[in-house]
């Protein structure tokens, strides 16, 4: 109706002359109807039946929104037939008005109606003239990627927070301290080497792992502690297809009363059916890490093949993702902990790995090198 | 750690096929890396039995034999000495394909000096299981007849473990087995030492001067031995396990390093000066040549050495030296079982580059109560293998048996670390067949002895491991997880972080992501830095990734050209991460920056005039505008600057809380000139800290006028250097009544209209009440004060 009226009142601006033309009948009932003469109360009701009739005949043929226009003032406007009629019913009988009135009321409604149709064929026949290519590229909203590392990491960070878990951060330049005396990692262990980690000339290193801030946040709160830690740490291996001078993991820390190994593994396991889908299980195997005793590997059944084995997972079923393990007590006595009060359950994963295995990247070395065609895929 | 299946089997029963081993292995912790298959039977050789043996006809040693499968009977030709009726033998069948050093071959139907053969009778050699070659190879008579003999032989396999370093006592079959009879529920078994111990002594032949680093050594002496190659089952033991045999006697030091994990080194006697050895710190400016490579190695007093009277003889636990060991006219040996302090092997292995079977299980340490057992179990042998006697009464030098550790173990405890329900029976159960010693059992706990082979055994946590590494860690059960807050979420760290990441990734920004280390030249192509500031890697992984990225800015440019060379033109980067300094005056040492870049086209999935148009300066600010918007900022300005990095004419400062955050611009020809693109390129350089901290307004709803606006333009003619922001603020101070706001819709430059130096500028302004419907005489009135104030005080030329 409203559309109707807009279309009506525009063609009636700009087009005065030719509206005029095609309403004769209309102007003649109401000049009969306005002239004084008395008409009876049936010869009324005739005259707007007539009226009605007629408008129906030329809205049928009307070929364009000025004709509706047209007749639309010719009936409704100001000066129209039911504005006219409207102040002749006035002067009809008591006894004959309402029978006049149902006349008026019912046949203004029907043009009314007949307007409308009217107005609607026609706006209708106006756009089904109208044609455009719509295959012709739209004009696109820049969207933007994140870099499938960081979406890995909200993800991760994201399923860990559903848990309680509260998101810590360190430095990147640690101590030797806290990198690895304080995780219980022997003086001439390995991993201290200077072919595997880096040094500054002040003794302190570029972290090789996020557990420091396991440290850091141990150091600084009372427990209960629960913790996750996303983050870049450094190892010194020359870059290759799964090895990079540096890349990130994802540190998780819970303390507490009576946390047992039964904790970590299901904790794990929920954050497997989150990540990779309900049908993932996880696999503990016993391994060896100076922070955590007992310690295990945990491997994910192989999301590619559904645990059938496939070259994904060296038809094992199985994809090794990190290690884990019970807070070794002296970590916990190195921090001011009470081992026979507090226990608690430590895991990382590296998040390159969990991207590559998501998305099926085959090269690490693509993660940073940051070509269009590739971040544009996430 | 490499084994043999069959070696395995000399200590204890294998009940179970390899893959099932296998799969125990590495579920108790000992990861099965990879597992080989040795010399395996081609596939078309099965058992048979010769019928009758004849003479051929047309030649004197061959033979020509009736042989069954068991159920057809097929004529044989064959040469050997042994193909005699009766006897079970191996059958190539037609079509068995041999793989030979020589080349492979496939046995096919033939004639043999006229007489036809049906395939080919084995010996071992032929099949690969052994050198032997002087006949058939026999198999017990009881053997079914047709079967494949792959089937019919034990075949062996390698089996390639991954030995944690807590774990040095797998570094030996005996110790495997020892697990393995705990995971199979077989009882393990050493190999029985009978050995006739002789009791005279003799005096000095071992010193140990230097007992901080030498635990124990025990010497023996055997006189007239055989040097001579070891037996068939030595040599295929050791190259079951990849070791090369050399010799009998070295044969044994090995073999007996791989059973029982102790490593041993045999000295020849008549090579030692003085005929013992002294074990003691090297000298300053000793230096010894070693066995392995003829590598002489500069010493010092931190290296344990084995010497004779005149010089070093081996590097002690490492490697021997050059010119005492055994070689094949060697007749009296001096036999080395010892144990050295672990951490002075691994120093003094590392610091020489030097790594062997011995030094890596005496860097992890090694059992002080097998060194005595190794002794004699290599004594023996070399007594049956290589002949000879013992000279004396074996030397044992040590400073006495280290205290074994005692441990505690509450029952509850291991309970409530695992998660588990597992039995005190069985808790006992499992330290008793790890053959640890188990007593004072309670109802609460017991008390545990550890082995001297077991150093890794040290608290409670470390048994509750043995517990739930034999039970399987498939007994932890799974629980419900609790969604456990023990910290408020306000303490989240990286959240403002995350959010800041998410708003630049909606302006349609592409994230990228670089290495913290950072040569020389992209360091310093941000030229806010000099050497001076960057963060020095003292051991970097080559000169040229030495530094810690000062900024993101070198970096960045760096993935902006490699995506030109690759013909990516199109593209509106950024990065949010740490950087690095080293000038304290300048910058915190870690703190996060924010870089953007952008260049190419707008729309390049669009076509004609869109297609045209390309990023300019208006784009790279406008995201930031949008930024800072979406943030809320509530003081901010983006200024005409200069800055090293940017065309100086289209460089702007990014202020933030009346502080300089960054800048933006146009990067210069010179660093973009050997670039193949037509489009100009775009950065900037934000301090992230700053914008995670920057002051926002306030987030309370505000409410707005319902009543109807009416708008005015204004324009007129001023002088070029005019800014935008000068007319913004001119009219904002103007503090016009009902004037919601002002904004430029047109500017243009035209020297023919204008005149030089001079620019059109129209602004629309709208105006509105909050409180009524403002009638166009207040909106004139507003207007001409305006218009007034522009003409009169800004001095511009209304049109």
């Amino acid at each position: 109706m409203n559309i109707i009226g807009k279309t009506i009142s525009s063609a009636l601006a700009g087009a005065q002359g030719p509206i005029e033309a095609g309403t004769g009948l209309f102007t003649k009932i109401t000049e009969e109807l306005t002239g004084g003469a008395a008409i009876s109360p049936e010869e009324l009701c005739t005259r707007i039946n007539r009226a009605v009739t007629e408008a129906q005949t030329r809205l049928a043929a009307a070929a364009d929104a000025d004709e509706v226009e047209a007749v639309r003032i010719a009936l409704m406007g100001r000066n129209g037939l039911f504005q006219a009629l409207s102040k002749v019913i006035a002067d009809v009988p008591k006894e004959a008005k309402r029978e006049v009135g149902k006349a008026f009321n019912c046949g203004r409604a029907q043009a009314q109606k007949w307007l409308d149709e009217a107005g609607l064929r026609i706006e209708r026949a106006a756009d089904a003239s109208e044609s455009i290519d719509v295959t012709l590229p739209g004009r696109m909203r820049t969207v933007g990627h994140k870099h499938p590392i960081n979406i890995i990491v909200d993800d991760c960070v994201e399923i860990f927070r559903r848990m309680g878990f509260v998101v810590a951060s360190g430095p990147e330049i640690e101590t030797v301290r806290n990198n690895f005396d304080q995780l219980n990692t022997p003086a001439d262990h390995p991993s201290r080497d200077r072919g595997d980690t880096f040094y500054f000339a002040d003794g302190r290193i570029l972290r090789t792992q996020t557990s420091p801030v396991q440290i850091r946040t141990m150091e600084s709160h009372e427990p209960p502690v629960r913790i996750v830690a996303p983050g870049r740490v450094f190892r010194r291996d020359t870059p290759d297809a799964t090895h990079g001078m540096n890349f990130h993991q994802i540190e998780g820390l819970y303390i507490d009363r009576n946390v047992s190994m039964a904790d970590l593994k299901s904790v794990l396991q929920s954050f497997a059916w989150e990540m990779y889908g309900k049908e993932v299980k996880i696999r503990l195997r016993p391994h060896f890490f100076p922070f955590t005793e007992p310690s295990v590997e945990y491997d994910f059944s192989c999301m590619m093949c559904k645990g059938k084995g496939c070259p994904v997972c060296k038809q094992s079923g199985y994809i090794e993702i990190a290690g884990a393990g019970m807070v070794d007590p002296n970590v916990l006595r190195n921090v001011g902990y009470d081992p026979a009060i507090w226990s608690g359950f430590a895991f990382g994963m590296g998040i390159e790995r969990l991207a590559m295995l998501r998305y099926r990247i085959g090269d690490i070395r693509y993660l940073y090198e940051n070509d269009v065609r590739f971040l544009e895929q996430f | 750690m490499i084994i043999s299946r069959n070696w395995l089997k000399k200590y204890v029963a294998l009940n179970c096929p390899v893959e099932e081993l296998c799969e125990k292995l590495t579920a108790a912790g000992i990861e099965v890396e990879a597992v080989e298959k040795l010399g395996s039977v081609p596939a078309g050789v099965i058992s048979a039995k010769i019928l009758e043996r004849t003479k051929h006809p047309d030649s004197d040693h061959l033979s020509v034999c009736k042989v069954t499968d068991g159920s057809n009977t097929l004529q044989i030709v064959c040469g050997a000495p042994n193909c005699d009726a009766g006897n079970i033998v191996p059958l190539a069948t037609i079509g068995t394909k041999f793989h030979t050093e020589e080349g492979d071959f496939t046995i096919k139907k033939g004639k043999i000096r006229g007489v036809e053969s049906f395939g080919m009778m084995c010996s071992e050699k032929e099949l690969g299981i052994s050198e032997n070659h002087e006949g058939l190879m026999l198999l017990p008579e009881n053997t079914a007849l047709g079967r494949p003999l792959g089937e019919l032989l034990e075949e062996d396999y390698r089996l390639e473990l991954e030995v944690t370093p807590n774990r040095p006592d797998w570094l030996s079959h005996w110790g495997i087995a020892r697990d393995v009879s705990c995971l199979l529920n077989e009882e393990a078994h050493l190999p029985v030492v009978e050995l006739e111990e002789k009791t005279a002594t003799v005096e000095g032949l071992v010193t140990v001067s230097a007992p901080d680093l030498c635990i124990r050594y025990i010497g023996r002496v055997i006189d007239n031995v055989k040097v001579c190659d070891s037996p068939k089952w030595m040599k295929d033991a050791l190259q079951a396990v990849g070791i090369r045999p050399i010799n009998n006697i070295v044969d044994i030091t090995n073999f007996v390093q791989m059973e029982l994990g102790q490593p041993m080194h045999c000295f020849d006697l008549a090579k030692l000066a003085g005929g013992h050895v002294i074990v003691r710190r090297a000298m300053p400016g000793e230096s010894i040549v070693t066995l392995d490579a003829g590598r002489k190695v500069e010493l010092n007093s931190d290296n344990l050495v084995i010497a004779d009277d005149e010089k070093p003889v081996a590097l002690a636990g490492v490697i021997g030296g050059e010119f005492s060991g055994v070689d094949r006219n060697t007749t009296s040996i001096l036999l080395e079982s010892a144990v050295f302090q672990s951490s002075n092997i691994r120093a003094t292995s590392r610091k020489s580059g030097i790594s062997t079977d011995s030094s890596y299980r005496y860097e992890r340490g090694v059992d002080y109560d097998m060194a005595e057992f190794a002794s004699r179990r290599a004594a023996q042998l070399i007594l049956e293998l290589a002949g000879g006697q013992q000279r004396c009464a074996p030397v044992d030098v040590n400073s006495g048996r280290p205290e074994e550790k005692t441990i505690v173990c509450r029952f509850e405890r291991i309970r409530a670390l695992l998660g588990t329900g597992v039995a005190n029976g069985r808790i006992v159960e499992i330290f008793r067949k790890l053959h640890l010693k188990v007593a004072d059992v309670t109802d609460e706990s017991c008390v545990v002895t550890c082995p001297l082979f077991r150093l890794d055994l040290e608290r409670e946590a470390d048994l509750a491991e043995e517990v739930v590494r034999i039970d399987g860690l498939d007994t932890v059960p799974l629980i419900a997880v609790a969604a456990k807050s023990v910290a408020p979420i306000c303490e989240d760290a990286i959240y403002t972080e995350q959010k800041l990441r998410d708003q630049l990734v909606a302006l349609g920004l592409f994230e990228c992501m670089h290495y913290s280390m950072v040569g020389a030249k992209s360091a310093l192509s941000d030229t806010r830095f000099t050497e001076k500031d960057l963060v020095r890697l003292d051991n970097p992984l080559s000169g040229e990734l030495a530094y810690l990225r000062p900024s993101l800015f070198g970096e960045m440019l760096a993935t902006v050209e490699r995506n030109i060379s690759r013909r990516n033109l199109d593209f509106s980067f950024f990065e949010l991460g740490r950087v690095f300094c080293g000038n304290a005056g300048k910058h915190p040492e870690e703190r996060m920056e924010l870089c953007l870049m952008m260049s190419g086209r707008r729309a390049p999935e669009q076509y004609g005039h869109a297609l045209a148009q390309s990023y300019d300066f208006y784009d790279l600010k406008g995201a930031i505008e949008s930024l800072f918007r979406k943030r809320r900022y509530a003081n901010w300005s983006i200024e005409p600057a200069t800055d090293g990095r940017f065309i100086p004419g289209c460089t702007a400062v990014v202020k933030l809380d009346g502080k300089e955050i960054g800048f933006l611009g146009e990067l210069p020809t010179e660093l973009t000139q050997t670039w193949r693109t037509p489009y100009k390129v775009f950065g900037a350089v934000l301090d992230a800290d700053a914008l995670l901290a920057g002051k926002t307004r306030s987030d309370l709803y505000k409410g707005f006028s319902l009543f109807p606006a009416s708008t005015r333009d204004v324009a007129f003619v001023a002088e070029s250097s005019l800014t935008n922001a000068a007319v913004l603020e001119f009219i904002r101070r103007l503090k016009l009544p009902n004037l919601e706001s002002a904004a430029l819709f047109d500017i243009f430059s035209d020297e023919k209209v204008l005149g030089a130096g001079r620019k059109s500028m129209a602004y629309k302004l709208t105006f509105r009440r909050s409180d009524g419907t403002l009638t166009d005489a207040e909106a004139n009135k507003v207007y001409e004060t305006l218009r007034k104030a522009l003409a009169e005080k800004l001095h511009v030329e209304l049109r």
